[in-house]
């Protein structure tokens, strides 16, 4: 076997003896091998050239065809998140015709425990009377509708065919009546897309309420919902199906099944990868092309995964699953949240997580970390990362409400084609009493906890709002190229 | 497969070579799909960078950084945000961020000020020539004085490899404050001479917003039918695309 790998290139010998009947297959490698053992390498050199060219010509046309078929792979995922934000800017200004039209002819639309509306006529009058809109008049909306509903902080998930996908959406309303109400919205989204000939659709919306809570005393002061919380919509307009799923709203913790549980794939991309150096022939610069190409196409799925990732963490972190949270981390990872200090490893970091709550939640926690605005780098090898995020958080407990703002420093680490955590930074702008605002009543970081004290003390010491502070930038300015000069 | 046979029949008999080499076809061909491989990969990068830039601006911002907010215009960029009128250049819009927004007195963050400009639900479009580009966002504003929520519907445009805002469009959609929220005493739009510095051209649009109803149109057909965006109906609303 020796002479044979050493004389025939190994498996790229068994490469050329493929799509063969298995008589003929056989029949071919042990002539091969015959033929290598009697003869030897002198006799055989300009064949085994020519024949080692094959090799390569067929192995940089399968790579071609793969850098094809993953960047398709990426388009996808932008092409979905395209069809997610497109949705919101039609409704936010009452074009509930063009929102219904980014689904298939034959979507479905399940709004909470109401019930499923079938088809895009009927989607876009569930989603006109919603938004307070008029199926005569449109598009447009009427003088003093508010109907903002933002869409955030996208999961995108690709089958592998290609052919469907899913995706999992945060959206925050700011809804209402001028004179009349204002309006909180929250709402967890997964949705069904086909792949329509190129042309990415929405199949199945489950649009799962959490609440609609009144600007005065935010979403703290919801009391439990008992029973039938059908909408006003839903009586006048009844739905083509009941909905599949039975739940009760904000304050009470329900979890939206993930589309992702036991599939990863959104966080894969492709593993880091050395390269061996291209022979000097035109087929070798060829292959030294399509090499670059691989690593651009992986650091840009990378950009894809890392969305991916943070948004993932965010979703567990909304309903206390802190084991989840945890295990996106690597082994060797940290986490450090305001002044808490830094936890590294999993475990740790699991039970730090845990010092905000039970796992799940109590009834009336709310714990929603927004995960926006991403600037993500991808190194120029493909292995690590950095990314800043801004988070806004929205908390209750015990009937009283608060908000947060920040901004997430962190950095990953490929983990042989899986994105990790490697380390965890949450800046905190400000935490502020919900009544009276971050402005009216600001409220000061906790401290390192006394509890379960962290392995290393704060990185940073710095106050919160009403003290301000630049965090550190990882990237230089955009326009110039120059790091942060201390402005 | 009959010229795999022939292969291996003539590496079991004679060694002579036989073998398929690369011919010239072959490589212009794998040549080719490299390159559009190459002009598809670069797209994706380009909707990342376009963002990051859209997104590098709102954390300047937020932390009162005008110079570093001007750095990411291009030289001959314009800035109009509500209905403040059109500022034309980098200078401009330096002027603009310091004096109207700054007050003129200090650049960086001031404790006190919260002024957070975030950037929200980014929607970039790469132009087929591959150097220009556009994106609608939504800047949602939390600020010590209350909400505010915005589109940014701009152009960007790739100078030696590096895109730079070319045209800023800020038109509001609401703006409130924290204590009644959206509800009553809301603010319906600037003005030119609302606040220094003056513009160099006037307002290039003219809309009330909230609870009045403006919107600014969609750079992009609709994803799935491609259709333009339709102008919204006078009679669903208010005035529609403004002037």
């Amino acid at each position: 076997m020796p002479l044979f790998k050493t004389v025939f290139g190994g498996h790229n010998r068994v490469a050329r003896c493929t799509g063969w009947g298995e008589i003929m297959r056989l029949s071919c490698r042990v002539v091969s091998l015959a033929l290598s053992l009697l003869l030897g390498s002198a006799l055989c050199n300009g064949a085994l050239a020519a024949d080692k060219d094959a090799t390569r010509l067929a192995a940089l046309k399968a790579r071609v065809a793969m850098i094809d078929a993953e960047t398709t792979y990426v388009e996808a995922i932008t092409k979905i998140q395209r069809l997610g934000r497109a949705f919101g800017y039609y409704t936010d200004k009452g074009y509930f015709g063009e929102a219904a039209d980014l689904f298939t002819r034959d979507g479905t639309f399940m709004w909470g425990t109401d019930g499923v509306y079938k088809g895009n006529a009927r989607i876009k009058e569930l989603l006109t009377r919603h938004g307070g809109g008029s199926m005569k008049e449109g598009p447009g909306l009427p003088f003093g509708r508010l109907n903002l509903r933002m869409q955030l902080q996208p999961v995108v998930t690709v089958a592998a065919d290609g052919k469907s996908a899913q995706g999992r959406w945060r959206e925050w309303g700011l809804l209402g009546q001028y004179k009349e109400q204002a309006i909180w919205g929250d709402a967890i989204i997964e949705d069904d897309y086909l792949n329509d000939g190129g042309v990415w659709k929405i199949a199945a919306r489950r649009y799962y309420l959490n609440y609609e809570a009144p600007y005065q005393g935010g979403w703290a002061v919801l009391k439990p919902v008992m029973g039938n919380w059908q909408s006003a919509v839903a009586r006048e307009f009844p739905p083509d199906a009941p909905s599949p799923v039975s739940y009760a709203p904000f304050p009470t913790v329900f979890i939206p099944p993930y589309h992702y549980a036991d599939n990863p794939r959104s966080i894969q991309s492709r593993p880091p990868v050395d390269f061996p150096s291209r022979a000097d022939d035109a087929l070798g610069k060829l292959e030294a092309q399509a090499d670059a190409k691989e690593l651009a196409l992986g650091r840009a799925e990378s950009v894809r995964a890392i969305e991916n990732l943070q948004a993932m963490y965010g979703y567990y972190i909304d309903k206390g699953q802190w084991k989840l949270a945890a295990s996106l981390f690597s082994k060797t990872g940290s986490w450090e949240f305001g002044q808490s200090g830094v936890y590294i490893g999993n475990a740790r970091i699991e039970r730090a997580l845990g010092l905000a709550g039970p796992p799940g939640l109590e009834s009336g926690q709310l714990n929603n970390y927004v995960m926006v605005q991403p600037i993500i780098h991808i190194s120029a090898d493909n292995r690590t990362a950095k990314a800043r995020w801004r988070s806004d958080v929205l908390l209750s407990r015990n009937g009283t409400g608060e908000w947060g703002g920040g901004v997430y420093e962190n950095e990953y680490v490929n983990e042989n084609g899986t994105w990790k955590f490697s380390l965890l930074h949450y800046y905190v702008t400000f935490w502020g009493d919900y009544d009276a605002g971050w402005a009216g009543k600001p409220i000061p970081m906790d401290q390192p906890s006394t509890e379960f004290p962290p392995d290393k003390p704060p990185t940073v010491v710095y106050e919160s709002f009403p003290k301000l502070q630049v965090v550190p930038y990882h990237y230089n300015n955009p326009g110039t190229g120059k790091p942060w000069a201390g402005e | 497969m009959i010229k795999q046979l022939i292969v291996c029949v003539a590496l079991g008999s004679l060694c002579a070579p036989a073998a398929e080499a690369a011919s010239t076809s072959d490589l212009t061909l794998i040549q080719n799909q490299l390159n559009a491989l190459g002009t598809r990969i670069t797209r994706l990068q380009d909707l990342t960078d376009v963002e990051i830039v859209q997104n590098a601006y709102g954390y300047y911002v937020d932390k009162g950084q005008w110079r570093s907010i001007s750095d990411v215009f291009a030289d001959d960029a314009t800035l109009e945000i509500g209905g403040k009128g059109v500022f034309t250049g980098k200078a401009r819009v330096y002027e603009y961020m310091l004096v109207g927004m700054g007050g003129g007195r200090q650049t960086g963050p001031r404790d006190g000020g919260l002024i957070d400009h975030q950037q929200f639900q980014c929607l970039p479009r790469i132009h087929d020539d591959g150097v220009t580009a556009e994106a609608r966002c939504i800047a949602f504003v939390m600020s010590s004085g209350g909400w505010g929520h915005c589109y940014y519907e701009n152009d960007y445009v790739k100078e030696n490899g590096v895109w730079k805002i070319k045209k800023l469009v800020g038109p509001f959609n609401m703006y409130s404050s924290y204590k009644q929220g959206w509800v009553d005493n809301v603010i319906v739009n600037t003005f030119p001479e609302k606040f220094m510095p003056y513009p160099d051209l006037p307002p290039s649009r003219v809309y009330l917003t909230y609870p009045s109803y403006y919107v600014e149109p969609y750079d992009y057909p609709n994803p799935v039918t491609g259709n333009p965006m339709p102008p919204p109906s006078p009679r669903a609303g208010g005035l529609a695309f403004g002037k």
